[in-house]
Protein backbone atom coordinates (compact mmCIF):
# COMPACT_ATOMS: atom_id res chain seq x y z
CA UNK A 1 0.00 0.00 0.00
CA UNK A 2 1.67 3.71 -0.53
CA UNK A 3 2.31 6.32 1.65
CA UNK A 4 -0.15 8.15 -0.19
CA UNK A 5 -3.12 5.85 0.37
CA UNK A 6 -2.68 5.08 3.49
CA UNK A 7 -2.91 9.19 4.58
CA UNK A 8 -5.76 9.28 2.44
CA UNK A 9 -7.56 6.92 4.40
CA UNK A 10 -6.21 7.53 8.02
CA UNK A 11 -7.58 11.47 7.33
CA UNK A 12 -10.93 10.07 5.95
CA UNK A 13 -10.12 12.19 2.90
CA UNK A 14 -11.13 10.10 0.13
CA UNK A 15 -14.39 9.16 2.34
CA UNK A 16 -14.84 12.48 2.20
CA UNK A 17 -13.89 12.80 -1.79
CA UNK A 18 -16.78 9.72 -2.25
CA UNK A 19 -19.20 11.92 -0.39
CA UNK A 20 -18.59 15.03 -2.40
CA UNK A 21 -19.08 13.02 -5.49
CA UNK A 22 -22.49 11.30 -4.39
CA UNK A 23 -23.77 14.92 -3.50
CA UNK A 24 -22.31 16.33 -6.80
CA UNK A 25 -24.79 13.39 -8.80
CA UNK A 26 -27.41 13.62 -6.96
CA UNK A 27 -27.59 17.55 -6.48
CA UNK A 28 -26.75 17.56 -10.72
CA UNK A 29 -29.15 15.23 -11.23
CA UNK A 30 -32.22 16.68 -8.98
CA UNK A 31 -31.43 20.05 -11.17
CA UNK A 32 -31.21 18.14 -14.35
CA UNK A 33 -34.87 16.43 -13.79
CA UNK A 34 -36.36 20.05 -13.15
CA UNK A 35 -35.02 20.96 -16.54
CA UNK A 36 -34.83 17.59 -18.17
CA UNK A 37 -38.18 16.23 -17.49
CA UNK A 38 -40.80 19.61 -18.56
CA UNK A 39 -38.33 19.25 -21.88
CA UNK A 40 -39.06 15.72 -22.24
CA UNK A 41 -42.84 15.81 -21.57
CA UNK A 42 -42.96 18.85 -24.25
CA UNK A 43 -40.92 16.48 -26.60
CA UNK A 44 -43.47 14.02 -26.50
CA UNK A 45 -46.61 15.47 -26.83
CA UNK A 46 -45.70 17.98 -29.44
CA UNK A 47 -44.49 15.23 -31.46
CA UNK A 48 -46.48 14.39 -34.88
CA UNK A 49 -48.18 11.71 -33.18
CA UNK A 50 -48.32 13.16 -30.10
CA UNK A 51 -50.92 14.63 -27.57
CA UNK A 52 -50.71 18.72 -29.05
CA UNK A 53 -48.32 17.73 -32.36
CA UNK A 54 -46.31 21.61 -32.85
CA UNK A 55 -43.75 20.00 -35.87
CA UNK A 56 -41.64 23.30 -35.39
CA UNK A 57 -41.39 23.50 -31.19
CA UNK A 58 -40.39 19.57 -31.60
CA UNK A 59 -37.89 20.18 -34.25
CA UNK A 60 -36.14 23.22 -32.57
CA UNK A 61 -36.17 21.38 -28.85
CA UNK A 62 -34.71 18.49 -30.67
CA UNK A 63 -32.33 20.28 -32.34
CA UNK A 64 -31.11 22.12 -29.71
CA UNK A 65 -31.13 18.56 -27.23
CA UNK A 66 -29.35 17.05 -29.87
CA UNK A 67 -26.32 19.44 -30.12
CA UNK A 68 -25.86 19.55 -26.01
CA UNK A 69 -26.33 15.62 -26.69
CA UNK A 70 -23.10 15.51 -28.87
CA UNK A 71 -21.17 17.06 -26.92
CA UNK A 72 -18.39 15.42 -25.38
CA UNK A 73 -18.64 16.72 -21.66
CA UNK A 74 -15.15 17.62 -21.05
CA UNK A 75 -15.53 20.03 -24.10
CA UNK A 76 -18.64 20.94 -23.02
CA UNK A 77 -17.01 22.29 -19.23
CA UNK A 78 -14.61 24.49 -21.02
CA UNK A 79 -17.22 26.20 -23.29
CA UNK A 80 -20.11 26.65 -21.38
CA UNK A 81 -17.84 27.91 -18.34
CA UNK A 82 -18.90 31.65 -18.80
CA UNK A 83 -23.07 30.53 -17.89
CA UNK A 84 -21.29 28.69 -14.47
CA UNK A 85 -20.10 32.33 -14.03
CA UNK A 86 -23.06 33.55 -14.51
CA UNK A 87 -25.55 31.20 -12.77
CA UNK A 88 -23.17 30.43 -9.58
CA UNK A 89 -20.46 33.31 -10.05
CA UNK A 90 -17.51 31.37 -10.46
CA UNK A 91 -16.35 28.98 -13.67
CA UNK A 92 -14.11 26.93 -10.75
CA UNK A 93 -14.90 24.60 -8.07
CA UNK A 94 -17.23 22.21 -7.04
CA UNK A 95 -20.66 24.73 -7.92
CA UNK A 96 -19.04 25.07 -11.41
CA UNK A 97 -18.87 21.30 -11.93
CA UNK A 98 -22.93 21.14 -10.69
CA UNK A 99 -23.79 23.39 -13.04
CA UNK A 100 -21.88 21.80 -15.87
CA UNK A 101 -23.74 18.58 -15.58
CA UNK A 102 -27.02 20.20 -15.13
CA UNK A 103 -26.31 20.89 -18.58
CA UNK A 104 -25.11 18.12 -19.54
CA UNK A 105 -27.41 15.53 -18.27
CA UNK A 106 -30.86 17.89 -19.05
CA UNK A 107 -30.97 17.16 -22.46
CA UNK A 108 -29.83 13.33 -21.59
CA UNK A 109 -32.78 13.21 -19.13
CA UNK A 110 -35.24 14.57 -22.14
CA UNK A 111 -34.43 12.04 -24.04
CA UNK A 112 -34.87 9.63 -21.79
CA UNK A 113 -38.06 10.88 -20.09
CA UNK A 114 -39.11 11.00 -24.00
CA UNK A 115 -39.05 7.51 -24.49
CA UNK A 116 -40.73 6.46 -21.23
CA UNK A 117 -43.68 8.60 -22.00
CA UNK A 118 -43.65 6.57 -26.03
CA UNK A 119 -44.43 3.47 -23.77
CA UNK A 120 -47.36 4.77 -22.84
CA UNK A 121 -49.92 2.11 -24.33
CA UNK A 122 -52.04 4.88 -27.02
CA UNK A 123 -54.97 3.33 -26.01
CA UNK A 124 -55.02 4.20 -22.52
CA UNK A 125 -54.47 7.95 -23.67
CA UNK A 126 -57.15 7.73 -26.00
CA UNK A 127 -59.36 6.22 -23.33
CA UNK A 128 -58.59 9.20 -20.94
CA UNK A 129 -59.73 11.58 -23.72
CA UNK A 130 -62.93 9.84 -24.18
CA UNK A 131 -63.67 10.44 -20.54
CA UNK A 132 -63.43 14.24 -21.14
CA UNK A 133 -59.37 14.70 -19.66
CA UNK A 134 -57.83 17.47 -21.19
CA UNK A 135 -54.07 17.59 -21.98
CA UNK A 136 -52.46 18.66 -18.54
CA UNK A 137 -54.96 15.93 -17.09
CA UNK A 138 -53.41 13.14 -19.54
CA UNK A 139 -50.03 14.54 -18.82
CA UNK A 140 -49.92 14.35 -14.78
CA UNK A 141 -52.93 11.80 -14.92
CA UNK A 142 -51.89 8.90 -17.55
CA UNK A 143 -48.39 9.69 -18.72
CA UNK A 144 -46.63 10.33 -15.72
CA UNK A 145 -48.01 7.53 -13.62
CA UNK A 146 -48.08 4.85 -16.08
CA UNK A 147 -44.41 5.79 -17.40
CA UNK A 148 -43.37 5.65 -13.64
CA UNK A 149 -41.47 2.58 -13.25
CA UNK A 150 -39.83 3.35 -16.62
CA UNK A 151 -38.82 7.07 -15.53
CA UNK A 152 -37.47 5.70 -12.46
CA UNK A 153 -35.24 3.36 -14.24
CA UNK A 154 -34.21 6.30 -16.58
CA UNK A 155 -33.38 8.68 -13.17
CA UNK A 156 -31.34 5.30 -12.33
CA UNK A 157 -29.29 5.50 -15.86
CA UNK A 158 -29.19 9.51 -15.61
CA UNK A 159 -27.45 9.33 -12.48
CA UNK A 160 -24.84 6.93 -12.90
CA UNK A 161 -24.38 8.98 -16.11
CA UNK A 162 -24.00 12.07 -14.46
CA UNK A 163 -22.00 10.18 -11.46
CA UNK A 164 -19.02 8.88 -14.86
CA UNK A 165 -19.02 12.71 -16.04
CA UNK A 166 -18.49 13.93 -12.55
CA UNK A 167 -14.76 12.43 -12.01
CA UNK A 168 -13.74 14.88 -14.73
CA UNK A 169 -14.45 17.70 -12.24
CA UNK A 170 -11.26 18.03 -11.64
CA UNK A 171 -10.27 19.87 -14.97
CA UNK A 172 -12.14 22.99 -13.71
CA UNK A 173 -10.97 22.45 -10.00
CA UNK A 174 -14.24 20.41 -8.96
CA UNK A 175 -13.24 17.96 -6.04
CA UNK A 176 -14.52 13.94 -5.46
CA UNK A 177 -13.39 10.35 -6.55
CA UNK A 178 -12.37 11.55 -10.03
CA UNK A 179 -9.65 13.98 -8.89
CA UNK A 180 -8.02 11.95 -5.83
CA UNK A 181 -7.42 9.16 -8.57
CA UNK A 182 -6.38 11.52 -11.26
CA UNK A 183 -4.38 14.04 -8.63
CA UNK A 184 -3.05 11.74 -6.10
CA UNK A 185 -3.30 8.50 -8.08
CA UNK A 186 -2.19 8.95 -11.72
CA UNK A 187 -0.41 12.10 -11.59
CA UNK A 188 1.47 10.82 -8.00
CA UNK A 189 2.15 7.49 -9.76
CA UNK A 190 -0.15 5.53 -7.18
CA UNK A 191 -1.61 3.08 -8.95
CA UNK A 192 -3.26 1.41 -5.97
CA UNK A 193 -5.24 4.81 -4.94
CA UNK A 194 -6.35 4.74 -8.65
CA UNK A 195 -7.75 1.46 -8.15
CA UNK A 196 -9.31 2.25 -4.64
CA UNK A 197 -11.36 5.21 -6.46
CA UNK A 198 -12.61 2.51 -9.23
CA UNK A 199 -13.75 0.32 -6.40
CA UNK A 200 -15.20 2.92 -4.39
CA UNK A 201 -17.37 4.34 -7.50
CA UNK A 202 -18.22 0.69 -8.55
CA UNK A 203 -19.68 0.23 -5.22
CA UNK A 204 -21.71 3.50 -5.40
CA UNK A 205 -23.21 2.36 -8.86
CA UNK A 206 -24.10 -0.47 -7.52
CA UNK A 207 -26.03 0.98 -4.91
CA UNK A 208 -27.78 3.53 -6.95
CA UNK A 209 -28.32 1.09 -9.37
CA UNK A 210 -29.86 -1.74 -6.70
CA UNK A 211 -31.84 0.86 -4.95
CA UNK A 212 -33.50 2.22 -7.89
CA UNK A 213 -34.20 -0.79 -9.38
CA UNK A 214 -36.08 -2.07 -6.14
CA UNK A 215 -38.27 1.19 -6.00
CA UNK A 216 -39.10 0.72 -10.14
CA UNK A 217 -40.75 -2.70 -9.34
CA UNK A 218 -42.06 -1.92 -6.22
CA UNK A 219 -44.07 0.82 -7.77
CA UNK A 220 -44.51 -1.08 -11.23
CA UNK A 221 -48.15 -2.76 -10.92
CA UNK A 222 -47.83 -4.21 -13.68
CA UNK A 223 -45.42 -7.47 -13.30
CA UNK A 224 -46.68 -7.61 -9.56
CA UNK A 225 -48.37 -11.15 -10.90
CA UNK A 226 -45.59 -12.34 -13.10
CA UNK A 227 -42.41 -11.69 -10.37
CA UNK A 228 -45.15 -13.65 -7.90
CA UNK A 229 -45.44 -16.67 -10.77
CA UNK A 230 -41.47 -16.32 -11.46
CA UNK A 231 -41.01 -16.73 -7.29
CA UNK A 232 -43.56 -20.17 -7.75
CA UNK A 233 -41.72 -21.63 -10.87
CA UNK A 234 -38.65 -21.02 -8.99
CA UNK A 235 -39.57 -22.89 -5.69
CA UNK A 236 -41.40 -25.62 -7.53
CA UNK B 1 -80.72 11.07 -30.14
CA UNK B 2 -77.00 10.78 -32.19
CA UNK B 3 -77.37 12.51 -35.79
CA UNK B 4 -74.03 11.76 -38.02
CA UNK B 5 -74.96 13.75 -41.80
CA UNK B 6 -72.99 13.64 -44.33
CA UNK B 7 -69.76 12.19 -42.83
CA UNK B 8 -66.54 12.06 -44.14
CA UNK B 9 -63.14 11.21 -43.19
CA UNK B 10 -60.19 11.70 -45.35
CA UNK B 11 -56.91 10.56 -44.29
CA UNK B 12 -53.25 11.98 -45.86
CA UNK B 13 -51.18 9.29 -46.24
CA UNK B 14 -47.94 8.97 -48.48
CA UNK B 15 -49.81 7.93 -51.13
CA UNK B 16 -52.38 10.13 -51.62
CA UNK B 17 -55.75 10.24 -49.40
CA UNK B 18 -57.00 7.39 -47.86
CA UNK B 19 -61.09 7.66 -47.52
CA UNK B 20 -62.02 5.85 -44.12
CA UNK B 21 -65.59 7.24 -43.95
CA UNK B 22 -67.62 8.39 -46.99
CA UNK B 23 -70.78 9.80 -46.94
CA UNK B 24 -72.07 8.46 -43.72
CA UNK B 25 -76.06 9.19 -42.78
CA UNK B 26 -76.79 7.61 -39.36
CA UNK B 27 -79.62 8.34 -36.54
CA UNK B 28 -79.09 6.16 -33.40
CA UNK B 29 -82.30 6.61 -31.57
CA UNK B 30 -81.80 7.24 -27.69
CA UNK B 31 -82.77 3.72 -25.57
CA UNK B 32 -81.83 2.08 -28.85
CA UNK B 33 -79.05 -0.52 -28.68
CA UNK B 34 -77.39 0.00 -32.26
CA UNK B 35 -75.03 -2.31 -33.95
CA UNK B 36 -72.49 -1.44 -36.82
CA UNK B 37 -70.61 -4.41 -38.12
CA UNK B 38 -68.95 -4.58 -40.60
CA UNK B 39 -65.40 -6.45 -41.94
CA UNK B 40 -61.80 -5.38 -41.21
CA UNK B 41 -61.24 -2.41 -42.69
CA UNK B 42 -64.50 -1.17 -43.53
CA UNK B 43 -64.41 1.70 -41.49
CA UNK B 44 -66.29 1.00 -38.14
CA UNK B 45 -63.38 2.12 -35.59
CA UNK B 46 -63.23 5.32 -37.53
CA UNK B 47 -66.94 5.73 -37.19
CA UNK B 48 -67.24 5.32 -33.93
CA UNK B 49 -64.36 7.43 -33.07
CA UNK B 50 -65.88 10.57 -35.02
CA UNK B 51 -68.66 10.20 -32.86
CA UNK B 52 -67.18 11.80 -29.87
CA UNK B 53 -64.59 13.04 -31.94
CA UNK B 54 -61.48 11.32 -30.83
CA UNK B 55 -61.15 11.40 -34.76
CA UNK B 56 -62.41 15.08 -36.27
CA UNK B 57 -64.45 14.36 -39.40
CA UNK B 58 -63.14 16.03 -42.32
CA UNK B 59 -66.88 17.40 -43.21
CA UNK B 60 -70.19 16.75 -42.04
CA UNK B 61 -71.70 16.71 -39.18
CA UNK B 62 -72.00 15.14 -35.36
CA UNK B 63 -75.18 16.34 -33.97
CA UNK B 64 -75.36 15.04 -30.21
CA UNK B 65 -79.18 16.09 -28.51
CA UNK B 66 -79.71 18.90 -30.79
CA UNK B 67 -75.86 20.00 -30.09
CA UNK B 68 -73.26 20.24 -32.98
CA UNK B 69 -70.04 18.81 -31.83
CA UNK B 70 -67.71 19.78 -34.49
CA UNK B 71 -68.39 22.68 -33.85
CA UNK B 72 -68.28 23.67 -30.27
CA UNK B 73 -65.48 25.12 -27.71
CA UNK B 74 -62.81 22.44 -26.93
CA UNK B 75 -63.82 22.99 -22.94
CA UNK B 76 -67.60 22.16 -23.73
CA UNK B 77 -66.15 19.18 -26.10
CA UNK B 78 -64.21 17.47 -22.67
CA UNK B 79 -67.73 18.31 -20.82
CA UNK B 80 -69.95 16.22 -23.31
CA UNK B 81 -67.22 13.87 -23.92
CA UNK B 82 -68.51 13.16 -19.90
CA UNK B 83 -71.68 12.29 -21.77
CA UNK B 84 -70.32 9.76 -23.97
CA UNK B 85 -68.52 6.96 -22.08
CA UNK B 86 -66.43 4.81 -24.54
CA UNK B 87 -65.22 0.84 -23.89
CA UNK B 88 -62.45 -0.60 -26.00
CA UNK B 89 -60.90 -3.62 -27.20
CA UNK B 90 -58.04 -3.59 -25.91
CA UNK B 91 -59.59 -2.40 -22.11
CA UNK B 92 -57.52 0.72 -22.00
CA UNK B 93 -57.30 0.57 -17.98
CA UNK B 94 -54.91 2.36 -16.14
CA UNK B 95 -52.25 -0.51 -15.54
CA UNK B 96 -50.81 1.81 -12.63
CA UNK B 97 -54.07 2.31 -10.68
CA UNK B 98 -56.18 -0.37 -8.77
CA UNK B 99 -59.79 -0.84 -10.35
CA UNK B 100 -61.01 1.43 -7.75
CA UNK B 101 -59.27 4.25 -8.97
CA UNK B 102 -59.55 3.41 -12.41
CA UNK B 103 -63.24 3.90 -11.77
CA UNK B 104 -62.51 7.29 -9.64
CA UNK B 105 -60.22 8.23 -12.77
CA UNK B 106 -63.37 9.98 -14.70
CA UNK B 107 -64.49 11.16 -11.77
CA UNK B 108 -61.62 13.10 -10.59
CA UNK B 109 -61.76 14.46 -13.71
CA UNK B 110 -65.19 16.00 -13.57
CA UNK B 111 -64.13 17.24 -10.42
CA UNK B 112 -66.53 15.05 -8.16
CA UNK B 113 -66.25 15.33 -4.35
CA UNK B 114 -65.08 12.42 -2.90
CA UNK B 115 -67.65 11.55 -0.65
CA UNK B 116 -69.65 11.27 -3.97
CA UNK B 117 -67.09 9.55 -5.38
CA UNK B 118 -66.62 6.40 -3.31
CA UNK B 119 -70.69 6.26 -3.40
CA UNK B 120 -71.17 6.36 -7.00
CA UNK B 121 -67.93 3.73 -6.98
CA UNK B 122 -69.44 1.32 -4.83
CA UNK B 123 -72.56 1.61 -7.05
CA UNK B 124 -70.49 0.85 -10.12
CA UNK B 125 -68.55 -2.02 -8.65
CA UNK B 126 -71.85 -3.49 -7.84
CA UNK B 127 -73.64 -3.40 -11.25
CA UNK B 128 -70.64 -5.02 -12.70
CA UNK B 129 -70.04 -7.64 -10.11
CA UNK B 130 -66.79 -6.61 -9.05
CA UNK B 131 -67.37 -5.86 -5.45
CA UNK B 132 -64.63 -8.38 -4.08
CA UNK B 133 -61.59 -6.78 -7.06
CA UNK B 134 -62.15 -3.51 -5.86
CA UNK B 135 -58.30 -3.41 -4.74
CA UNK B 136 -56.97 -5.48 -7.02
CA UNK B 137 -54.56 -4.24 -10.31
CA UNK B 138 -55.45 -5.08 -13.59
CA UNK B 139 -52.86 -6.97 -14.21
CA UNK B 140 -54.93 -9.65 -12.08
CA UNK B 141 -57.87 -9.97 -13.37
CA UNK B 142 -58.97 -11.58 -16.67
CA UNK B 143 -59.98 -10.19 -19.69
CA UNK B 144 -63.89 -10.19 -18.76
CA UNK B 145 -62.87 -8.32 -15.63
CA UNK B 146 -61.23 -6.01 -17.09
CA UNK B 147 -63.94 -5.24 -19.34
CA UNK B 148 -66.42 -5.25 -16.53
CA UNK B 149 -63.53 -2.27 -14.96
CA UNK B 150 -63.68 -0.61 -17.93
CA UNK B 151 -67.45 -0.44 -18.64
CA UNK B 152 -68.11 0.68 -14.89
CA UNK B 153 -65.50 3.54 -15.41
CA UNK B 154 -67.39 4.33 -18.53
CA UNK B 155 -70.39 4.64 -16.74
CA UNK B 156 -69.10 6.24 -13.70
CA UNK B 157 -70.24 10.23 -14.55
CA UNK B 158 -73.90 8.67 -15.60
CA UNK B 159 -73.63 9.37 -19.19
CA UNK B 160 -76.45 9.10 -21.49
CA UNK B 161 -74.76 7.12 -24.45
CA UNK B 162 -72.14 3.99 -24.43
CA UNK B 163 -69.78 3.30 -27.54
CA UNK B 164 -67.87 -0.23 -27.62
CA UNK B 165 -65.26 0.10 -29.86
CA UNK B 166 -65.07 -4.06 -30.52
CA UNK B 167 -65.42 -4.59 -27.25
CA UNK B 168 -66.14 -7.77 -26.80
CA UNK B 169 -64.05 -9.07 -29.80
CA UNK B 170 -60.90 -10.08 -27.57
CA UNK B 171 -63.00 -12.32 -25.03
CA UNK B 172 -63.72 -15.61 -24.93
CA UNK B 173 -67.48 -17.10 -26.20
CA UNK B 174 -69.23 -17.90 -23.19
CA UNK B 175 -67.31 -14.43 -21.34
CA UNK B 176 -69.07 -12.53 -24.47
CA UNK B 177 -72.33 -13.74 -23.41
CA UNK B 178 -71.56 -12.75 -20.18
CA UNK B 179 -70.15 -9.09 -20.88
CA UNK B 180 -73.20 -8.58 -23.33
CA UNK B 181 -75.62 -9.42 -21.27
CA UNK B 182 -74.01 -6.54 -18.80
CA UNK B 183 -74.54 -4.20 -21.58
CA UNK B 184 -78.38 -5.21 -22.30
CA UNK B 185 -79.24 -5.08 -18.52
CA UNK B 186 -77.21 -1.65 -18.42
CA UNK B 187 -79.35 -0.42 -21.64
CA UNK B 188 -82.51 -1.56 -19.89
CA UNK B 189 -82.29 -0.33 -16.58
CA UNK B 190 -80.25 2.73 -17.01
CA UNK B 191 -81.92 3.80 -20.06
CA UNK B 192 -78.40 4.35 -21.75
CA UNK B 193 -78.31 4.24 -25.74
CA UNK B 194 -75.40 2.06 -26.68
CA UNK B 195 -73.42 1.97 -29.85
CA UNK B 196 -71.89 -0.91 -30.56
CA UNK B 197 -69.35 -1.70 -33.21
CA UNK B 198 -68.33 -5.13 -34.45
CA UNK B 199 -67.77 -7.54 -36.54
CA UNK B 200 -69.16 -10.79 -35.11
CA UNK B 201 -72.74 -11.56 -36.27
CA UNK B 202 -73.91 -13.27 -33.15
CA UNK B 203 -73.27 -9.89 -31.09
CA UNK B 204 -75.55 -8.13 -33.28
CA UNK B 205 -77.88 -10.95 -33.15
CA UNK B 206 -78.07 -10.83 -29.44
CA UNK B 207 -78.39 -7.83 -28.34
CA UNK B 208 -79.18 -5.00 -30.89
CA UNK B 209 -81.92 -3.87 -31.74
CA UNK B 210 -80.84 -1.83 -34.76
CA UNK B 211 -78.00 -2.61 -37.13
CA UNK B 212 -76.24 -0.87 -40.00
CA UNK B 213 -74.06 -2.41 -41.87
CA UNK B 214 -70.33 -0.51 -43.06
CA UNK B 215 -68.68 -1.70 -46.08
CA UNK B 216 -65.64 0.12 -48.01
CA UNK B 217 -66.28 3.23 -46.19
CA UNK B 218 -69.88 3.48 -46.68
CA UNK B 219 -72.99 2.56 -44.94
CA UNK B 220 -74.67 0.28 -47.66
CA UNK B 221 -77.92 -1.02 -45.42
CA UNK B 222 -79.05 -0.08 -42.07
CA UNK B 223 -82.55 -0.36 -40.10
CA UNK B 224 -84.38 -2.43 -37.42
CA UNK B 225 -81.92 -6.37 -36.60
CA UNK B 226 -85.02 -8.58 -37.87
CA UNK B 227 -85.70 -6.27 -40.85
CA UNK B 228 -82.09 -6.10 -42.09
CA UNK B 229 -81.60 -9.79 -40.89
CA UNK B 230 -84.59 -10.87 -42.48
CA UNK B 231 -84.16 -8.88 -45.93
CA UNK B 232 -80.18 -8.55 -46.30
CA UNK B 233 -80.16 -6.44 -49.19
CA UNK B 234 -76.81 -5.71 -50.25
CA UNK B 235 -74.11 -8.80 -51.06
CA UNK B 236 -71.93 -7.87 -47.80
CA UNK B 237 -74.90 -8.02 -45.73
CA UNK B 238 -75.90 -11.43 -47.19
CA UNK B 239 -72.52 -12.67 -46.82
CA UNK B 240 -71.94 -11.39 -42.95
CA UNK B 241 -75.66 -12.45 -42.13
CA UNK B 242 -76.29 -15.55 -44.11
CA UNK B 243 -72.72 -16.63 -45.45
CA UNK B 244 -73.51 -20.76 -44.80
CA UNK B 245 -76.53 -20.37 -46.86
CA UNK B 246 -75.56 -19.22 -49.97
CA UNK B 247 -72.83 -21.85 -50.41
CA UNK B 248 -75.60 -24.46 -49.64
CA UNK B 249 -77.75 -22.92 -52.26
CA UNK B 250 -75.11 -23.05 -55.19
CA UNK B 251 -74.81 -26.98 -54.77
CA UNK B 252 -78.21 -28.22 -55.67
CA UNK B 253 -80.74 -26.97 -58.32
CA UNK B 254 -84.76 -27.58 -57.37
CA UNK B 255 -87.80 -25.41 -56.57
CA UNK B 256 -86.33 -23.46 -53.62
CA UNK B 257 -87.57 -21.17 -50.52
CA UNK B 258 -86.01 -19.51 -48.39
CA UNK B 259 -88.40 -18.89 -45.02
CA UNK B 260 -87.22 -16.18 -42.54
CA UNK B 261 -88.08 -15.88 -38.82
CA UNK B 262 -87.85 -12.77 -37.77
CA UNK B 263 -89.63 -13.09 -34.47
CA UNK B 264 -93.19 -13.00 -34.96
CA UNK B 265 -93.66 -16.54 -34.94
CA UNK B 266 -92.96 -18.02 -31.55
CA UNK B 267 -93.47 -21.72 -31.29
CA UNK B 268 -95.52 -23.21 -33.99
CA UNK B 269 -94.30 -26.27 -36.19
CA UNK B 270 -94.46 -24.95 -39.52
CA UNK B 271 -92.53 -27.71 -41.16
CA UNK B 272 -94.37 -30.49 -39.32
CA UNK B 273 -97.74 -28.45 -39.98
CA UNK B 274 -96.81 -27.92 -43.87
CA UNK B 275 -96.18 -31.28 -44.55
CA UNK B 276 -99.43 -32.68 -42.84
CA UNK B 277 -101.81 -29.81 -44.17
CA UNK B 278 -100.55 -29.64 -47.94
CA UNK B 279 -99.61 -33.55 -48.05
CA UNK B 280 -96.52 -32.11 -49.47
CA UNK B 281 -92.86 -33.74 -48.47
CA UNK B 282 -90.06 -31.00 -48.04
CA UNK B 283 -87.14 -31.20 -47.76
CA UNK B 284 -84.81 -29.08 -45.64
CA UNK B 285 -81.61 -27.98 -47.35
CA UNK B 286 -80.88 -25.51 -44.39
CA UNK B 287 -81.81 -23.81 -41.01
CA UNK B 288 -80.47 -21.67 -38.91
CA UNK B 289 -82.66 -20.32 -36.59
CA UNK B 290 -82.46 -18.99 -32.87
CA UNK B 291 -84.79 -18.88 -29.86
CA UNK B 292 -83.80 -15.37 -28.65
CA UNK B 293 -85.97 -14.14 -26.18
CA UNK B 294 -88.47 -16.48 -26.34
CA UNK B 295 -88.97 -15.60 -30.35
CA UNK B 296 -87.29 -17.28 -33.13
CA UNK B 297 -85.09 -15.40 -35.67
CA UNK B 298 -83.41 -16.80 -38.76
CA UNK B 299 -83.29 -18.77 -42.06
CA UNK B 300 -84.22 -21.77 -42.67
CA UNK B 301 -84.37 -22.79 -46.69
CA UNK B 302 -86.59 -25.72 -47.80
CA UNK B 303 -86.98 -27.72 -51.07
CA UNK B 304 -90.43 -28.34 -52.73
CA UNK B 305 -91.73 -30.37 -55.41
CA UNK B 306 -91.53 -28.62 -59.13
CA UNK B 307 -94.97 -29.40 -59.64
CA UNK B 308 -96.52 -25.77 -59.63
CA UNK B 309 -100.15 -26.79 -57.80
CA UNK B 310 -97.88 -28.48 -55.25
CA UNK B 311 -95.63 -25.44 -54.54
CA UNK B 312 -98.64 -23.24 -55.25
CA UNK B 313 -100.39 -24.94 -52.03
CA UNK B 314 -96.92 -24.27 -49.82
CA UNK B 315 -97.07 -21.08 -50.37
CA UNK B 316 -100.56 -20.65 -49.40
CA UNK B 317 -99.92 -22.45 -46.75
CA UNK B 318 -96.90 -20.39 -45.66
CA UNK B 319 -98.90 -17.13 -46.57
CA UNK B 320 -101.31 -17.77 -44.00
CA UNK B 321 -99.28 -18.44 -41.32
CA UNK B 322 -97.69 -15.46 -41.88
CA UNK B 323 -94.18 -16.94 -42.89
CA UNK B 324 -92.31 -14.61 -44.58
CA UNK B 325 -91.01 -16.19 -47.64
CA UNK B 326 -88.50 -15.84 -50.79
CA UNK B 327 -88.47 -17.92 -53.98
CA UNK B 328 -84.80 -16.33 -54.89
CA UNK B 329 -82.29 -16.63 -52.19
Amino acid sequence: MSEMLKQLITSNDIFIQAGVTILMTLTSTAFAYLIGLPIGIVLNITDKDGLCPCVWLNRILGFFVNILRSMPFIILMVAFLPVAKFIVGTSLGNSAVVVMLVIAAAPYIARMVESSLKEVDNGVVEAAKSMGAGTLAIIFKVYLPEAKPSLIIGAVISTVTVLGYSAMASTIGGTGLGMVAIVYGHQRFNKDVIWICVAITVIIVQIIQEVGMFIALKTDKRIKTKSRKLKKIKEK
Amino acid sequence: MIELKNLCKEYATNDGTLVALKDINLKIEDGSIYGIIGLSGAGKSTLVRCINLLERPTSGDVIINGEELTKVKKKRLLELRRDIGMIFQNFNLLEQRTVEANIRFPLELAKEPKDNANKRIKELLKIVGLEDKANAYPSQLSGGQKQRVAIARALATNPKYLLCDEATSALDPNTTTAILDLLKNINHDLGITIVIITHEMRVVESICTHVAVIDKSQIVESGSVSEVFSFPRSQIAKELIIPNLIRSIKSSGNNKLRLVFDGKITDKPIISGLAIECGVAVNILFADTKNIDGKIYGHMVIEVPLDSSQCEKVKDYLNTHNVIFKEEI
